[in-house]
């Protein structure tokens, strides 16, 4: 039981890097990297749990009550939004592929050469 | 490489990978048991600080100089992704809207346009106040900054391109972008021109529980909650004027919303 988060995560990443590499369209390998990114959250989540906590906002609750790591939340926040970034440059980059390639194909890019 | 071969290359990295993940699986704190510097803020924080809401102390605060890194990424990866978008047609934009050749433009209801705008002002509002309540509930610059962008979309699908560029005029977006980023970089530089540390916190904490809790942390949750709204929204603006046709002689009347 208490492997379960991690395997998880591992099953995640393992997916998300099988579907890179047989990816046949470059907006799904971008979904693809989004599944690989999520093993990270799954896995530090999983790391600041801690059994019979509440969340770390001291509200409702006084402080000295316990509750989870804040550190792993507030890492996952920053994954979150620049992935939520990145993904965004990713898909531009496809379109301007697609525009002057027009192909989404991995396999079917060649290098850049200028009079392409 | 033949297709075969990268298969094989791909057998052979998740092989590794499952075994280096078994090792560190074994390795790592067992499931549900404290963490030590997290239970350390979480035992420190709220009287040294006087806020209430951990996660935004530690972005903020407690390891704020991460967070001016993560910060200057997703500058940079807007900026890159604008730059791609813009490519030849520089900063030109115009109004029109997005227009398909041969694909009939039917106006929208009015009952879309109705719950869209009803939608947008709640999405709004809720937007700031989620980044205004950073360091005391559940919230922070960064989850409502990116509500306040996703309003702006509301108001883009009820009432179509021309309003929503009315609306907002689009250098406004590159401007909270920039002025968001730049207010954080100062707010963390400010303390080294008094020989402190970058971004230690030499405002009054305040109240616990109140909105004004965290000293410091309040300047950088309202310059990240700009940064993150003006980048999202720039976003969203460059995408549709990239996707777009202009047809020559098109007119806007049909993209007006109905009386």
């Amino acid at each position: 039981m208490s492997l379960l988060p991690w395997l998880v995560a591992a099953w995640l990443i393992g997916v998300g890097v099988a579907g890179l590499a047989t990816s046949r369209n470059i907006v799904h390998m971008v979904g693809c990297l989004s599944v690989c990114q999520s093993a990270t959250y799954v896995l530090l989540l999983g790391i600041g749990f801690r059994a019979h906590a509440g969340p770390p906002i001291f509200y409702d609750h006084p402080p000295g009550t316990p509750a989870v790591d804040p550190v792993t939340q507030a890492l996952v926040l920053t994954d979150i939004v620049v992935g939520a970034a990145v993904s965004a440059l990713l898909l531009v980059i496809a379109l301007q592929v697609f525009k002057r390639r027009h192909t989404l194909d991995p396999r079917h890019l060649r290098p850049l050469r200028p009079d392409a | 490489m033949s297709e075969g071969a990268r298969r094989v290359l791909l057998a052979l990295a998740l092989a590794v990978l499952a075994v280096a993940a078994w090792r560190v699986a074994g390795a790592l704190p067992m499931f549900g048991s404290a963490t030590p510097y997290g239970q350390a803020v979480n035992a420190l924080i709220p009287d040294a600080r006087g806020v209430s809401n951990m996660v935004a102390a530690v972005n903020f605060d407690v390891r704020g100089i991460d967070t001016v890194g993560e910060e200057a990424m997703l500058v940079a990866a807007i900026v890159g992704a604008v730059v791609l978008l813009r490519g030849s047609r520089g900063e030109g934009t115009t109004d029109r809207a997005v227009r398909v050749p041969g694909r009939a433009l039917e106006p929208r209801a009015d009952a879309t346009a109705l719950v869209c705008r009803i939608g947008a002002v709640v999405t709004l509002v809720f937007g700031l106040y989620m980044a205004l309540h950073g360091t005391v509930t559940p919230g922070g610059g960064f989850q409502g900054g990116a509500v306040v962008a996703s309003g702006l979309l509301l108001v883009y699908l009820g009432d179509g391109y021309p309003p929503w560029r009315r609306l907002v005029p689009g250098p406004l977006f590159g401007v909270v972008e920039a002025g968001g980023a730049l207010a954080f970089v100062a707010a963390a530089l400010w303390p080294l021109a008094h020989g402190d540390a970058a971004l230690a916190n030499r405002l009054r904490p305040g109240e616990w529980k109140d909105l004004y809790s965290g000293g410091l942390m309040v300047v950088s949750n309202l310059a990240v909650a700009a940064a993150v709204a003006g980048s999202f929204a720039l976003l969203l603006l460059e995408v549709m004027e990239e996707t777009r046709e202009v047809q020559s002689g098109e007119d806007d009347a049909a993209e007006e919303p109905p009386q």
